[in-house]
């Protein structure tokens, strides 16, 4: 009986681009070595703790990525990009099921743009420069230099064979000419950090230009941004007057809005709402239009919502079984009957309530 | 209408906090809590409970972490041998960490001694509680967060080693090079 069940969780044999409603429910492993290139960033903090402490990457199969991935298998690529925002209560699974989406179009061979965290862009910024390039925006060059060097690490077969399609020049003795690759742009980005921002700007606009286009380079684009209400709220960030930064006036969220417009084609824009990051939106909100706002809804407006909720009965089955699979709950009255009981009452099948809860037992 | 149950319930959930629900739940409420307690009553400085709570659930989490870690990177054969119920843990470290014998401070003439005496568990078990603690707030490195000094310190207790288990056996010879003036206890 014990076995039978145990083959039950994990579906590790079945390849990822399979993956159908049989598999929902079920666990699949991602490789450790592809782990790292993928997802220098975007992985959930816990997530990653679980991944440290059971030795493997065990991610269940739930139904949001399983609608994703087959909207994008069958999506149209000739056509503009088509937006999909997840969206759901805090701690239900929209991170994961988007990382889950990433790696299956990682799997696919498409080149996988990912913000791990929009709201990280709006708070909490150290150093704030005016921008080089064009008065009125402000520049964040940490922020950009550290997600070029991740974007290098995730997708570097990519970055030899494109080239640049215009010229760009940094300061008066760095320009990056026509037709370099563009390695060479992120480069520049990561070497030198005032003008990274910049360098984020003109890698976005030639991802777009370039994306799905001729069959000699041809590659699909995945645009994720994780907390995507961010770029339309309000940010923490204050100029030297003391006065409140708009979201508009920082050179990343800028270019980042443009790259969410739906007027380029040859792949997909994946997004996640969060409100856990968020800047002043009351604890309730979860909603596109509550989270998004007026603005925010009205500029992503054509976008396929794929709402993402709490464990079904089937999901916190197997979630229980691979906890006790991997000998984390030790406590003995979790091992019970009784206890798995309190455990849906008192975590209501949330998803990270139950791993919080499960780590102290 | 599901949206409107659905955020019924979540509103409910989420006015408890984390550590209400650990505290009033019968899970952790199981044996271990009266041990618990004391020693979460001891972290506790200037009366924030919620605080002292959520650092010894830290502890107990990241002691568990460490130990499944080690469970899943050891070969199969060292597999049994190693414990991962951090419940155990706690309670073994404490047990080993707790003096047989104690030094009070007789005064006989002009001169007080340091007379070996027997303590009550009551008074055994303060003492090992309280020199974790200590030992974990200003032995070890500034910047470290209270929970990995614990968790770093009760592992090691809990197989023999570190510092507070040095202090108990400091403490035993002291008592040993004081038999002489055993028979000065009068109760």
């Amino acid at each position: 009986m014990f076995i039978f069940l145990l083959i039950e969780i994990f579906s590790r044999s079945v390849p990822q681009a399979c993956h159908t409603d049989l598999h929902a429910g079920q666990y699949y492993t991602l490789p450790t070595a592809q782990l790292r290139t993928l997802f220098p960033h975007g992985l959930p903090y816990r997530f990653q703790m679980q991944i440290k402490t059971f030795n493997e990457a065990c991610v269940m199969v739930r139904q949001p990525a399983l609608e994703l991935i087959s909207y994008l298998k069958k999506a149209d690529y000739s056509r503009p990009a088509l937006r999909y925002i997840l969206y759901g209560e805090t701690g239900c699974g929209k991170t994961m099921s988007l990382c889950h989406a990433l790696h299956f179009c990682a799997t696919q061979g498409w080149m996988v743009l990912h913000i791990p965290d929009a709201h990280l862009w709006v708070k909490n910024c150290r150093e704030l420069l005016p921008s080089s390039s064009r008065p009125g925006r402000l520049d964040q060059p940490l922020q950009a230099s550290l997600w070029l060097k991740n974007f290098k690490t995730t997708n570097d077969r990519f970055l030899s064979k494109i080239k640049t399609t215009q010229r760009y020049v940094w300061t008066k003795r760095e320009t990056t000419e026509e037709g370099r690759p563009l390695g060479e742009l992120v480069d520049q980005g990561v070497a030198r950090v005032k003008s990274s921002s910049d360098v984020v700007g003109a890698l976005l606009r030639e991802l777009r230009l370039q994306a799905g286009g001729a069959a000699e380079g041809a590659f699909r684009l995945a645009v994720a941004v994780d907390g995507v209400n961010a770029l339309w709220g309000r940010t923490t960030l204050k100029k030297e007057d003391k006065s409140e930064v708009l979201p508009e006036e920082l050179t990343l969220v800028h270019n980042l809005r443009k790259m969410l417009r739906n007027d380029w084609s040859g792949g997909a824009i994946l997004t996640t709402l969060s409100h856990t990051g968020s800047l002043y939106k009351p604890r309730s909100a979860y909603l596109p239009m509550e989270l998004l706002g007026e603005e925010g809804f009205d500029t992503m407006d054509p976008f396929v919502p794929v709402p993402v909720s709490s464990y079904t009965e089937k999901e916190f089955e197997s979630c229980y079984l691979y906890y006790m699979d991997r000998h984390w709950l030790q406590h003995p009255h979790s091992q019970t009957e009784e206890g798995k009981k309190e455990l849906i009452f008192l975590s209501n099948r949330n998803p990270s309530i139950l791993e919080r809860l499960c780590a102290t037992l | 209408m599901p949206e409107l149950e659905v955020t019924f319930t979540v509103t409910v959930m989420k006015s408890v906090t984390l550590q209400e629900v650990n505290l009033n739940s019968t899970l952790c409420n199981y044996y271990f809590f009266s041990v618990n307690s004391k020693f979460i009553n001891m972290i506790m400085q200037d009366g924030n409970k919620v605080l002292s709570t959520e650092i010894v659930t830290q502890t107990l989490e990241a002691i568990k972490r460490k130990q499944v870690e080690k469970y899943h990177k050891a070969p199969a054969a060292e597999r049994e041998a190693i414990e991962c119920n951090p419940y155990t843990i706690f309670h073994q470290a404490l047990e080993n960490c707790k003096p047989v014998i104690g030094l009070a401070n007789i005064q006989k003439g002009s001169r007080t001694y340091q007379v070996p005496i027997p303590l009550t568990e009551k008074r055994r078990r303060f003492l090992a509680m309280k020199w974790i603690i200590t030992e974990c707030r200003d032995n070890k490195h500034r910047r470290t967060h209270m929970y990995e000094k614990l968790s770093q310190e009760l592992l090691s207790a809990f197989a023999n080693e570190g510092n507070v288990i040095k202090r108990k056996h400091e403490l035993h010879k002291m008592a040993e090079a004081n038999r002489a003036y055993a028979h000065f206890r009068w109760w």
